[in-house]
């Protein structure tokens, strides 16, 4: 095995004969692998918060049976679980949200809000798994105990023997903290901030008649089917959900699919435009090499032998580049769990990394790299001896299989992205992201053609003020079409990337903006921590408020329909009509909004009449517990309703949501006002609403607010991913160092000729870093386009908003800069080079 | 007659040939050039390498003269510290009063922009530039609008050198002698104080070397200008007025020729014959 051993030697030495495109090379791919490390890392450690929180709410239930009505589990229900056969212990939970009272009294807005859970401290130890950081249980369903989350703690600096003071619907209660519960405890998307009591005192507190949900262990040898069964002939008094921990598991991981999938799908572009990389590199190499290559073979090295050569250093920039990516992986993915755990609407573990995960990213890096070596590996093997030790062997047929090599690697990529796809991800977002994927290498594809035209035209702000640098760096792009291209291709999808997400950002923030003014009755809404019954007069009085137009109560709760949750709102239908709100795609609107009043009729939004399949005039059935059930019309089909918990609600009439479906009382109210904020009859409306407000327990949120929360948790999920996709343009900015660093030592001689004829080192600088600019500039142009296009397709795929859209500008000029800088930046090098280089020798150079 | 410009022209002559000019200095008046105790020392290896030592030499205005040796005599390391291209390690070079081995590298590119043109084996034109732009290339790299002068120059290097009716021609489309035509055209184009032309027949065949060095020497004879070539070719080095024999860095031999319409290059080929060159 000699003969390997010294072509490795040989490969390795050819290696370090040229370290800064080696080292760059290396870098790039480990950029692209340590993406997708993280990216499997953060889908990791996602599935992994989801597991634990299934634990964490369920411990080791076996079933869940939770509410449907707002009204609670009654205590008859309760009962009847427990004696159902196979049920070996149940507890009951109730969970709320509300304020913690400060010690000292404070001003200004309120604080974070918490979340309470009441348990039965009795049996819940037998159910649930709370896991303790300190103290102890809640020993006595009596005594005024709790335990608050570790994160709660932490932030408001509560600890073991403190007390926490719970603001209630009427006075205020106050608990001794007797544990810490690790980590963000039992309730997800209370951001960590939670205080768990006796049911006792939680019920007395929110004035909950009934529980939310009743979660039980099943026997030692009784089948979930048989105690389902069971459950399903002894609770008939009111409507409930039964759920098994997979399909909390499963609807949970549902939430965080989209998310997972773009992770993935930058991860895949990374490694794409690191393919892009690792193959101009072996290609440049190979065209720098192919003399020595014809001397090897001259001297009696074989076809296999000149592959091989290619191949191992491949292999070793590979492995290296690999090693270093799945480092980085680690140290980006606990960026990203530390940024995903400030949006708070996705769950995420710190990810203890993964050995499949590492192993895959290690191994998929490696396969891109040789994958992406293949094609000039196997042009070295067919290197004539004779022609290679003729100078300036053309190798200009081998450009064209560039291109279609290309291709490959785009398939080898995609296959490789298939397999490492996460599970919860979904068919749709692959078929979403192939085609993204398709759209990006068509875009390659052209980018031969384009770049001629384009450069020109990219050209002319540079022509203006450095005419000659601009025209020589124009020609020196078009010196290897085909290289520049490739280099052009992995910065045109980079930058693609941003633009994308920018705009699937824009259209996401804009329907979320869209949808609440469109739907909401108010200029602020007033949230209760408890359902307010009609009759409590809220209503009038603050209508009597000078300056409030007008105050209408809202509910929210669940409906049963053919087997399954969907969202409902109990409106007061003239109300809406008088405010304007809501936009009708089928049905009469002053009709639908009169009748919901009469009650028997509700509004469907677009998005559940498409997925029901129902349309005006068909006839809804939910079952309401005691086996009956209440009909309902469907009136009209709004573009979009009022949001829900899983997705848009259900209108109904009050006196349907109160009758027939038990809803208690309103826990929203959409105040309008008769004067804009700012001015002074506005701004006093809106402090007597507010005091008003703060007399009831209910807490304002001006609804601009509330778009402003929903848009920053966008913006965060957002930023971060265009963080990955700038890292995307950072790996092809490396490949800009390189082809420019190419052209430069291709035309060493001219560049010599420049200096001796009088061009000062400064010029031979901009002539590079304009030629740099040039790509830039095309690359920019390139990549908005086409990622306005992938925006589109995006946008599309999600059921985006449809209206005209708004091109996202911030987006576009963070690519158009970005674009820019890095390939000036990248220039630095080459251009140091370039300008250092001694005029004898360059004029010598062959 | 071109020689009558000299006004004592030290041609020496014997039955045989030409007189060897023993000493290394050649003093002339009005030189526009001048070299002192130049040396060039280069680290090969572990070894130090004297590629030129201690040379002086003294060119006149609108004089042409062949720097002659064999390969590694030293000969285009001497031409590329006469042209401001590469420092030497001890000596001096002045051109036109200015001390081009102190300058700095900017003023070094400036003097080579406004005082020096080159002239290089390899047909060194940037191929992405027709024949008038690559001629206009100097007046293009100093910046500044392009006046009427300028453009009448360029038309008059490229009519020199008799390649008006290629004038748009890329590169590409030319022979390697019309290429070196366009180099010399380019070279010339600033009217520098000097031209300096390393082998620039080195890469061409006997008839399109001739065309070379006859626009060489024409512009010598038209335009006064002062050429310092290399080579290793005797036929060319016939062309000069004066030609120094380089060997071991040191300049061995000085041969003078005066300025001649008929290019004979017989008696120097004898002469260097006896030299064993």
């Amino acid at each position: 095995m000699g003969g390997t051993f010294s072509l490795g030697w040989l490969a390795w030495r050819s290696l370090a004969a040229r370290p800064v495109r080696s080292v760059l090379t290396a870098i790039g791919i480990a950029l692209g692998v340590g993406v997708l490390a993280a990216s499997l890392a953060t889908s990791a450690g996602i599935d992994a918060a989801v597991d634990r929180t299934v634990v964490d709410i369920l411990g080791r239930a076996d079933l869940r049976v939770a509410a449907f009505q707002e009204a609670g589990l009654s205590a008859e229900t309760i009962q009847a679980i427990r004696a159902t056969g196979g049920v070996e212990a149940a507890a009951s939970t109730l969970e709320r949200r509300t304020y913690l009272r400060r010690p000292v009294a404070f001003v200004g807005a309120l604080p974070a809000p918490v979340s309470v859970l009441g348990i039965e401290p009795d049996v819940d130890a037998s159910v649930h798994a709370l896991r303790l950081a300190e103290g102890a249980a809640i020993d006595r369903p009596d005594a005024p105990t709790a335990l608050i989350t570790e994160r709660l703690a932490t932030e408001d600096g509560y600890g073991i023997g403190g007390e926490v003071t719970i603001q209630a619907l009427g006075d205020s209660e106050t608990f001794r903290i007797v544990g810490i519960i690790d980590g963000d405890g039992p309730i997800l998307g209370s951001n960590g901030r939670t205080v768990v009591i006796p049911m006792d005192a939680a019920r007395r507190i929110f004035g909950a008649e009934g529980v939310d949900s009743v979660d039980l262990t099943m026997t030692a040898g009784s089948s979930a089917t048989e105690v389902i069964a069971a459950l399903e002939a002894n609770l008939t008094r009111e409507p409930y959900v039964l759920s098994t921990p997979t399909e909390l598991a499963s609807s949970l991981r549902a939430s965080t699919a989209d998310f997972q999938a773009t992770t993935a799908l930058i991860a895949a572009i990374a490694l794409f435009v690191g393919a892009f990389l690792i193959f101009n590199t072996f290609s440049m190499t190979l065209s720098e090499r192919v003399r020595e290559l014809g001397l090897l073979r001259a001297a009696g090295a074989t076809r296999r032998q000149a592959m091989g050569f290619v191949l191992t250093g491949a292999l070793i920039v590979g492995v290296i580049g690999a090693a270093l990516g799945v480092f980085i992986g680690l140290g980006l993915a606990a960026l990203i769990a530390a940024h995903v755990r400030t949006i708070g609407a996705i769950p995420i573990d710190d990810v203890a990394f993964p050995l499949g995960g590492a192993t895959l990213a290690f191994l998929v890096g490696l396969v891109v790299t040789v994958a992406a070596a293949l094609e000039p590996a196997w042009r070295a093997g067919r290197i004539p001896p004779i022609e290679a030790l003729r100078a300036g062997l053309d190798l200009a047929p081998a450009r064209r299989a560039r291109l279609r090599w290309l291709v490959v690697v785009f398939a080898a990529v995609a296959v490789v992205g298939l397999l490492a796809w996460p599970r919860a991800a979904g068919e749709a977002g692959i078929v979403t992201s192939l085609a993204v994927y398709a759209i990006l290498l068509g875009a390659t594809l052209l980018s031969p053609f384009l770049l001629g035209p384009l450069g020109r035209l990219a050209g002319i702000p540079f022509a203006a003020v450095l005419a000659l640098e601009e025209r020589l760096a124009r020609g020196s792009l078009a010196r290897d079409r085909s290289r520049t291209a490739l280099t052009l291709g992995a910065l045109t999808i980079g930058l693609a990337m941003i633009v994308a997400i920018g705009g699937v950002a824009q259209d996401a923030r804009r329907s979320a903006g869209a949808w609440l003014e469109d739907v909401v009755p108010g200029d602020e809404v007033l949230t209760s921590i408890r359902p307010v019954g009609l009759d409590e007069g809220v209503e009038a009085s603050m209508t009597a408020i000078d300056g409030v137009a007008r105050v209408t109560p809202i509910a929210r709760f669940d409906l049963a329909l053919r087997g399954a949750r969907v969202d409902a709102a109990a409106v007061i239908g003239s109300d809406l009509l008088a405010d304007g709100r809501l936009t009708f795609v089928a049905g009469d609107r002053a009709t639908a909004l009169a009748s919901l009043d009469r009650g028997g009729t509700a509004i469907v939004a677009a998005s559940v009449a498409d997925r029901l399949g129902l349309t005006v005039g068909d006839l809804m059935s939910f079952a309401v517990g005691d086996g009956r059930t209440v009909r309902l019309t469907v009136s009209g089909v709004a573009e979009r309703t009022l949001p829900g918990a899983g997705g848009e609600t259900i209108l109904v009439g009050w006196s349907d949501a109160v009758d027939s479906f038990g809803v208690a009382g309103a826990d929203v109210f959409a105040v309008r006002f008769a004067a804009a904020a700012g001015t002074s009859a506005g701004d006093a409306a809106r402090a007597s609403v507010h005091e008003m407000a703060r007399e009831r327990a209910l807490e304002p949120a001006a609804l601009n607010r509330i778009e402003g929360a929903v848009s920053d948790a966008l913006g965060r999920v957002f930023a971060l991913f265009d963080a990955l996709a700038v890292i995307a343009v950072l790996v092809a900015a490396l490949g800009i160092v390189n082809t420019l660093t190419m052209n430069v030592v291709e035309r060493v001689r001219e560049i010599g000729v420049l200096r001796a004829t009088g061009m000062t080192r400064r010029q031979v600088r901009q002539m590079i870093v304009v030629e740099a600019g040039v790509l830039g500039l095309v690359g920019a142009f390139l990549g908005v386009v086409v990622g306005l296009l992938a925006g589109a397709v995006l946008v599309g795929a999600s059921g985006g908003f449809s209206g005209p859209a708004e091109l996202p500008w911030g987006s576009i000029g963070l690519a158009v800069v970005l674009g820019v800088a890095a390939s000036m930046a990248a220039a630095y090098y080459p251009a140091r080079i370039a300008s250092g280089l001694p005029i004898v020798r360059a004029v010598q150079f062959e | 007659m071109p020689g009558d410009r000299f006004p004592n022209p030290t041609i020496r002559r014997d039955g045989t040939g030409f007189v060897p000019h023993t000493h290394t200095e050649v003093h002339l008046m009005s030189a526009i050039l001048e070299a002192r105790d130049l040396t060039k020392r280069y680290r090969l290896g572990e070894t130090d390498v004297d590629a030129v030592r201690g040379v002086s030499l003294s060119v006149q205005e609108g004089e042409f003269v062949a720097l002659m040796g064999p390969s590694g005599s030293g000969k285009s390391t001497l031409l590329h510290l006469l042209g401001g291209l590469d420092r030497p390690t001890s000596g001096e070079v002045v051109l036109e009063g200015e001390v081009v081995s102190e300058l700095s590298d900017e003023d070094a590119t400036r003097l080579r922009r406004d005082k020096t043109g080159f002239v290089f084996q390899s047909f060194n034109l940037i191929p992405l530039l027709d024949v008038t732009e690559n001629v206009a290339l100097p007046f293009t790299i100093a910046g500044g609008s392009r006046d009427a002068e300028q453009a009448t120059r360029v038309r008059d290097a490229i009519a020199l050198v008799d390649l008006a009716d290629k004038a748009h021609h890329r590169p590409d489309q030319l022979s390697n002698g019309e290429r070196q035509r366009v180099a010399v055209a380019r070279a010339l184009v600033t009217a520098p104080a000097l031209l300096l032309a390393d082998e620039p027949t080195g890469n061409l065949d006997y008839t399109t070397g001739s065309e070379i060095l006859d626009a060489l020497w024409l512009s010598c004879v038209a335009r006064k200008q002062t050429i310092v070539l290399v080579t290793h070719d005797s036929k060319a080095a016939a062309y000069a007025d004066r030609v120094l024999v380089i060997g071991d860095g040191q300049i061995r031999e000085e041969i003078v020729l005066g300025r001649r319409a008929v290019h004979d290059a017989a008696p120097l080929i004898a002469r260097l014959a006896q030299l064993g060159l």
